[in-house]
């Protein structure tokens, strides 16, 4: 199936440009991703930060994450797991997996999102009604698996 | 490529450390969610050293700044070579102020906006009976449990700004809701229904609610759905009892059809602008509790029938459920206003005010033991001071919506009603013309000009203005 703009951009351009994007800080400057190892060559492996958002429970924290890119990436959405521990809905609360059925651009997947869109919406997630006041663990804990 | 960094001293006159270091200078921009800034670094430089130059452009200091590029945090023993930072990409800056993080999430009530006070109130009733006094107005030094008395009447200057700080305690202690309940003065209290009507009129989102909508002046006005609620709130047994009876009735409403529509109607009319007063000034939207586990679509309430099982009334509040802690917690300490109950009066908002903080009870039990001590205290100048607010400092705190509350005359009046307490132990010690001088105030706006007759008809229905014009009109035909 081809990409609603006609070109079907292959996947390592994809996330070059999305590396670079990453490291001139394109947005708002309250997410930020790059390359887990600068040497992966096959750019599989990413880290992820969100910043917590002003007036919730995750104000002033950083919340570091791994996005992982398949090889059918942008086909398919990446997957997703928060390092630091964080009490929210869809996240798993024992390893931090983001459960892509309750995060709705990772169910609605389109092969125009990107990992800086996954962020900034996992983001918008923290100040919902629903997750904003949710208790959190104390700062600095991680899952360890 | 790499250039002699001898070779252009003069770029860089800010950076003290160039010349020392080798490398070329590269500009690497500083972004926080709120400013960004260019920096001039060394290309081998180290992280800490970028953040000595951080600090001082941001007026920061080195340890309250997180630096993160590409999604990693940038460690102070790393270098920026190690990252791959280069001339013209970005770094994100996240400035650690450790007030921010302390602050809770009540953010809907404008009282949190002052920091500094809250944690002077906080401090002052977690210490318990002998809190250092931390402000320096503060004149009860001497007076070991007063001093607490003094922090909350003054360290804080809004009285509305207190009772939510209060309400927030007494929410998190449920054994604290018991003491209080207990303590005779806050029954005897709450067996006043003049008293309470003043309390809840004192609010002015409440006295906006009752201009646009009559309805519920009316409601407030009845002193025998007062003194029902009342009863209620003092028996949280009895209370949770008609709470379950009258939820269950009115889920079965939801499932006829147009019932459903009834039931919207009465909520976002009545109930809705009410709970949003409410919990202004007590703390919580009780509702928001109950739907707060599916509520991501805002006040729209499940189209099907409400199969949820109400809340156990015999099981202990079970605070610390996964996730939804607090919500449920406010569940069960703060009461869903219902159709007998529509102030939501539960027993934890009755606990309001000056009553509920352990220097508080304390003072109170010493009272109580000697009512000398209270004599002195009332006739001291300093009570004065509290029960006369002066004009409280302009609201720096962003609490526009509740206006100087010092200096609102129901408050004032509240403030004496709850002092005259203290001393006589009846409020009836005041004459009913003060008493009901709101009313008074009411009746002859609508045109009854015989204050006399006013007087007699208040007193005659309990200050029940619409039975007083009934009276009134009964007995001058005109």
């Amino acid at each position: 199936m081809a990409a609603s703009s006609g070109v079907k951009v292959p996947r390592n351009f994809r996330l070059l440009e999305e590396l670079e994007e990453g490291q001139k800080g394109v947005g708002d400057g309250t997410v930020s991703w790059g390359l887990e190892d600068d040497e992966d060559m096959t750019l599989t492996r990413w880290t992820g930060m969100i910043i917590g958002p002003a007036r919730t429970n995750y104000e002033n924290r950083i919340y570091s994450l791994k996005v992982e890119c398949g090889p059918k990436y942008p086909e398919l959405p990446p997957t997703v797991r928060f390092v630091t521990k964080i009490s929210m809905n869809g996240i798993n609360n024992s390893n931090g997996m983001v459960d892509a059925r309750s995060i709705p651009i990772l169910t609605k997947w389109q092969n125009s999102y990107s990992i800086k869109v996954v962020l900034q919406e996992l983001r918008r997630l923290m100040m919902s009604k629903e997750n904003m006041k949710l208790p959190q663990p104390p700062e600095g804990q991680t899952y360890s698996n | 490529m790499a250039e002699n960094s001898g070779a252009d001293p003069a770029v860089e006159g800010k950076s003290e450390e160039n010349a020392a270091t080798g490398g070329t200078i590269i500009m690497v921009t500083v972004k926080t969610p709120k400013d960004k800034e260019e920096i001039a670094i060394s290309e081998d430089a180290s992280v800490s050293q970028f953040k000595e130059e951080i600090s001082k452009r941001f007026k920061a200091k080195q340890d309250q700044l997180v630096l993160i590029f590409a999604g990693k945090i940038l460690k102070d023993g790393d270098t920026l070579g190690q990252h791959g930072i280069k001339d013209g990409l970005t770094v994100h800056l996240v400035i650690k102020t450790a007030q921010n993080s302390g602050l809770s999430p009540n953010s809907s009530n404008a009282g949190t906006a002052n920091p500094g006070s809250a944690a002077n109130l906080g401090t002052s009733q977690g210490s318990g009976p002998s809190p250092a006094p931390s402000q320096p107005a503060n004149l009860f030094t001497g007076f070991g449990d007063l001093s607490s008395l003094a922090n909350l009447g003054m360290g804080s200057s809004n009285f509305m700004e207190l009772q939510q700080q209060m309400q927030r305690q007494l929410m998190s202690n449920p054994e604290m809701l018991s003491q209080i309940m207990e303590n005779p003065l806050v029954q005897n209290m709450m067996s006043n229904p003049d008293l309470m009507r003043q309390m809840i009129m004192a609010n002015p989102q409440m006295q906006q609610l009752m201009e646009r909508n009559p309805e519920i002046s009316h409601m407030l006005n009845n002193p025998e759905l007062m003194r029902q609620t009342m009863e209620l709130a003092r028996n949280p047994a009895m209370m949770q009892e008609m709470m379950r009876n009258q939820d269950r009735a009115l889920s079965n409403l939801e499932s006829i059809p147009g019932g459903y529509n009834a039931l919207r109607r009465m909520y976002t009319d009545i109930q809705e602008p009410m709970f949003s007063a409410a919990r202004e000034q007590f703390g919580n939207n009780p509702f928001s509790a109950l739907g707060g586990n599916a509520d991501s679509s805002g006040a729209q309430p499940s189209r099907t029938e409400n199969r949820e099982p109400l809340p156990n009334p015999w099981g202990p509040p079970d605070a610390s459920s996964t996730g939804t802690g607090t919500t449920t917690t406010s569940t069960t300490t703060s009461t869903t206003p219902s159709v007998s109950n529509p102030l939501g009066i539960g027993s934890s908002s009755l606990g309001n005010g000056v009553f509920n903080s352990p220097g508080m009870q304390s003072l109170m039990q010493q009272i109580s033991e000697n009512p000398q001590l209270m004599q002195n205290m009332l006739s001291a100048p300093y009570m004065r001071i509290t029960v006369t607010p002066e004009n409280p400092p302009p609201p720096s705190s962003g609490l526009g919506s509740t206006p100087a509350a010092g200096t609102n005359p129901t408050q004032q009046q509240l403030m004496q009603q709850m002092l005259q307490m203290f001393a006589g132990g009846n409020a009836s010690t005041q004459t009913p013309e003060v008493r009901f001088q709101q009313q008074l105030e009411q009746l002859s706006a609508m045109g009854f000009i015989n204050r006399e007759a006013n007087l007699q008809a208040l007193i005659a229905t309990g200050g029940d203005i619409n039975a007083a014009i009934e009276r009134l009109l009964g007995s001058q035909p005109s």
